[in-house]
């Protein structure tokens, strides 16, 4: 009986209130973001890694201007993947040969392949290195 | 590195463990990474043949070591509903989007009823 009472009294349609905005500007609204919770996985198993320092570095270059690189500036010269950048080669070297990088510069040779010379920290030897391999 | 390479069987790999045959890959890919620097060094025609070994033992690991992986992959998921999309029937695009052979089967009570009010009559011609 109440309920009935307060409904005449107030009506049934419910009292809508308008936002109060204190800007002109509508900006994006903040919603609700869900994290990914995914019933199952898209690929079975992630891939093996694909540019490991084996597929980088591909052969050292024993040429003469190499070989002068060796001597002089302590570094080697490898032929390395096309796809692999600065990063990839300093850290694949690393893995490879126990030696730190201190700089690697690359360039794209005239027959596609990549050519990267790495010079070695100063407490390293580049001939021993090259010998080694 | 005077050792010749030697063609790795695939069911020696078989037995293996996966550690071992992930550290067998590494030493193959080793093995690989010397015969290339050989190559560079001006090496004999035997060293340069065992190049291509060198890429199937590689080759051949890889296989098994992904072989397995998927097989064990798929005992896992036998029971489950979803499964991942690499190991689900590949066919082709159209053929996994038709209906299914019960969906085909399923009849309109119409087609039903004259089914059964008018099924398929044998006549037999007395000899």
């Amino acid at each position: 009986a109440a309920a009935a009472k307060k409904a005449a009294l107030k009506g049934v349609h419910g009292k809508s209130v308008r936002k109060v905005r204190t800007s002109t500007h509508f900006h994006l609204p903040k919603t609700l973001r869900l994290s990914r919770k995914p019933k199952y996985a898209r690929k079975s198993v992630p891939h093996l890694p694909r540019m490991d320092q084996y597929r980088v570095v591909r052969n050292p270059l024993n040429s003469e201007t190499a070989m002068k690189k060796i001597e002089e500036h302590n570094t080697l010269t490898f032929i390395v993947d096309v796809k692999a950048n600065k990063h990839q080669i300093k850290d694949a070297v690393k893995r490879l040969y126990d030696v730190e990088a201190l700089k690697v510069n690359t360039l794209i040779r005239p027959d596609g392949k990549k050519k990267a010379y790495v010079r070695l920290t100063a407490d390293v030897d580049a001939l021993d290195v090259a010998n080694k391999v | 590195m005077n050792v010749l390479l030697a063609a790795v069987k695939a069911y020696e790999l078989r037995n293996k463990n996966k550690a071992e045959l992930l550290k067998t890959l590494d030493e193959q890919k080793q093995e690989l990474a010397s015969l290339r620097v050989q190559k560079v060094a001006g090496g004999s025609a035997s060293k340069l043949h065992q190049i291509g070994l060198a890429r199937k033992n590689i080759a051949r690991t890889l296989t098994v070591i992904n072989q397995t992986q998927r097989e064990q992959l798929r005992l896992f998921y036998q029971k489950k509903k979803y499964i991942p999309l690499d190991l689900r029937v590949k066919k082709t695009r159209a053929m996994r989007r038709a209906l299914t052979p019960f969906e085909r089967s399923l009849k309109t009570q119409k087609e039903q009823k004259k089914l059964n009010h008018f099924p398929l009559r044998k006549y037999a011609v007395k000899a």
